[in-house]
């Protein structure tokens, strides 16, 4: 390390996660995820520390941060503020730089941003009305099935199946998922169900989009092997999926830090 | 003669037997199970217990409602757009809009001045909007659902609930609860917000007065005083709101036989193994 090395942060503050990622000049250093908790204001903080300390480097070295999220607002330190369109698309670009859309499935919606050739953010779209349409699904009937999130995935790619359930609607398949385990579906079949429904949201605001080639599936939703399948077969390509999807906003806030500088917008 | 009518709906099971003036002579109201056949027959034999009459002398009977393929008894099957504007027709001949607000779908059905269906309309696609949105949040509140109603005249003001997913305005319900609102305000909020979804849905048909609201919602005070709220004026609750549907078959059952159709229930049963 010289003298001359630069460092930037990005913190994105979720409602369910605080990440922080740590960037030089060139290459990815730390990064860190926390579950939000009650208090984002100190949450943010821990995160932003334990990353720091992780690459070795101490605030005052930090030559830019950037906070985004829905908690963005609260940062307990002086920092700019991007969207997380603006955070999710050049994070996702800097991974992918083929990437013309990205979708990142959250808990509590689901955002698809198209991008141009040269990586800007030309359009995005957003499901934020109906549980069907994000990770809210997964968890009501990951929750009646009594099974845990991260185990979903491998689960749904065994099934053989794929229940087709009758409604759109999140509290409909509730009910629906009861009687069909009455009726013995497998609960691999169900999951599959869940995906493909889901999956099927995601393709209708692709489309509305236009969908364009490559596709990158981040956020929570990345980490379910079972629903990036879907999401594949519903748009009829393989979706690019970054190898830590939750952090794909924090980066590219990490990197709009370095390379937005101050008055310069 | 008496005439039987049977509605199974996604929540519960309504049966209904009229005499000859078509007076309402029994009625019998259950849960709908998983198995609606099995179901269907016990609820039509206690209501014919009740009446003190016998299958055999039946004249004719109806079934309505989503669960209607599901009974191999009955003579008809008829929608419950028609069943309902029948039994409307009877009690209201003023309406020319019907909402019922069902456990798992919301409809409304508009009518000529002569008590013709012309149009109607329906939710069974999104939860919000139906009887289960007040269900699944009755239950987030630890409140009976039959209690709803009365606990939210209490409350002076009324909570706004910005969500429309049900999913996503339990978990609302709850912040809002954190954060110190009653119950009885977060219940009108509910109230409101339902009341708002069903108006606009209806709003297509084009409103005119009078209207009338069946279907469980219609046994709850709070959402019948958010609905008229909403439409501006007063609507018209039948005394059994949950029996229009039924009611309405048993009349249509009057109809066919008062027009020469005959049952046909002895021929088709003969070989045929009943399940009870």
């Amino acid at each position: 390390m010289t003298d001359s090395q630069e460092y930037y942060a990005g913190v994105d503050i979720g409602s369910a996660f605080i990440k922080a990622v740590l960037i030089n000049q060139k290459q990815i250093m730390a990064y860190k995820i926390l579950s939000s908790g009650g208090n984002y204001k100190e949450t943010a903080r821990r995160v932003l520390d334990q990353a720091l300390s992780k690459g070795r480097v101490s605030f005052d070295m930090l030559s830019g941060i950037v906070v985004t999220g829905i908690g963005a607002e609260s940062a307990p330190f002086q920092a700019r503020q991007f969207s997380d369109i603006s955070c999710q698309a050049s994070g996702c670009k800097s991974l992918f730089p083929s990437a013309r859309i990205v979708i990142d499935i959250g808990g509590q919606f689901t955002r698809a941003i198209k991008l141009t050739p040269q990586g800007r953010v030309a359009d995005f779209l957003m499901s934020e009305k109906c549980a069907t349409g994000s990770g809210r699904f997964l968890q009501v009937i990951a929750r009646i099935l009594r099974i845990k999130i991260e185990d979903i995935g491998s689960l749904s790619l065994k099934s053989q199946r794929p229940v087709e359930f009758s409604t759109n609607c999140a509290v409909f398949a509730e009910s629906e998922t009861i009687s069909r385990i009455a009726e013995g579906a497998r609960m691999e079949d169900i999951l599959a169900g869940v995906h493909r429904a889901l999956a099927a949201k995601v393709a209708m605001l692709v489309k509305r989009l236009k969908m364009e080639q490559d596709v990158v599936l981040t956020g929570g939703g990345g980490e379910d092997a079972g629903l990036v399948s879907a999401v594949s077969e519903a748009l009829g390509v393989n979706v690019l999926v970054p190898e830590y999807p939750r952090l794909t906003a924090a980066l590219g806030a990490a990197r709009l830090a370095k390379e937005e500088k101050p008055g310069t917008r | 003669m008496p005439f039987a009518g049977i509605d199974i709906g996604s929540t519960m099971t309504k049966a209904v037997i009229v005499d000859g003036y078509g007076t309402d002579v029994a009625s019998v109201i259950g849960p709908t199970g998983a198995e609606h056949r099995h179901l269907a027959l016990a609820v039509m034999d206690e209501t014919i217990k009740k009446a003190g009459l016998s299958f055999e002398q039946l004249d004719f009977i109806v079934a309505t409602g989503y669960g209607r393929i599901n009974v191999p008894f009955a003579d008809k099957q008829i929608t419950e757009i028609t069943c309902h504007s029948r039994s409307i027709r009877a009690l209201f001949p003023t309406v020319r809009i019907i909402i019922d607000i069902g456990g798992q779908d919301s409809k409304g059905i508009k009518l000529d001045t002569d008590g013709k269906v012309m149009n109607f309309i329906m939710n069974d696609k999104c939860a919000a909007g139906t009887g289960r949105f007040l269900e699944v949040i009755a239950e987030t509140l630890g409140v009976k659902l039959t209690e709803m109603g009365k606990l939210s005249l209490k409350a002076k003001d009324y909570v706004r609930i910005s969500n429309t997913c049900t999913v996503f305005a339990e978990h609302e319900v709850t912040s809002r609860l954190t954060e110190g609102a009653t119950i009885p305000e977060i219940v009108a909020g509910l109230h409101e917000a339902f009341a708002g979804r069903v108006v606009n849905m209806v709003r297509s048909l084009g409103i005119e007065k009078d209207v009338v609201v069946t279907g469980g919602g219609a046994m709850n005070i709070g959402l019948i005083k958010a609905l008229q709220e909403k439409l501006g004026f007063a609507v018209l609750v039948p005394p059994k709101p949950l029996l229009t549907g039924a009611l309405g078959a048993a009349f249509l059952g009057k109809d066919f036989v008062a027009r020469g159709v005959t049952s046909e229930r002895e021929r088709r049963f003969e070989g045929v193994t009943f399940f009870k």
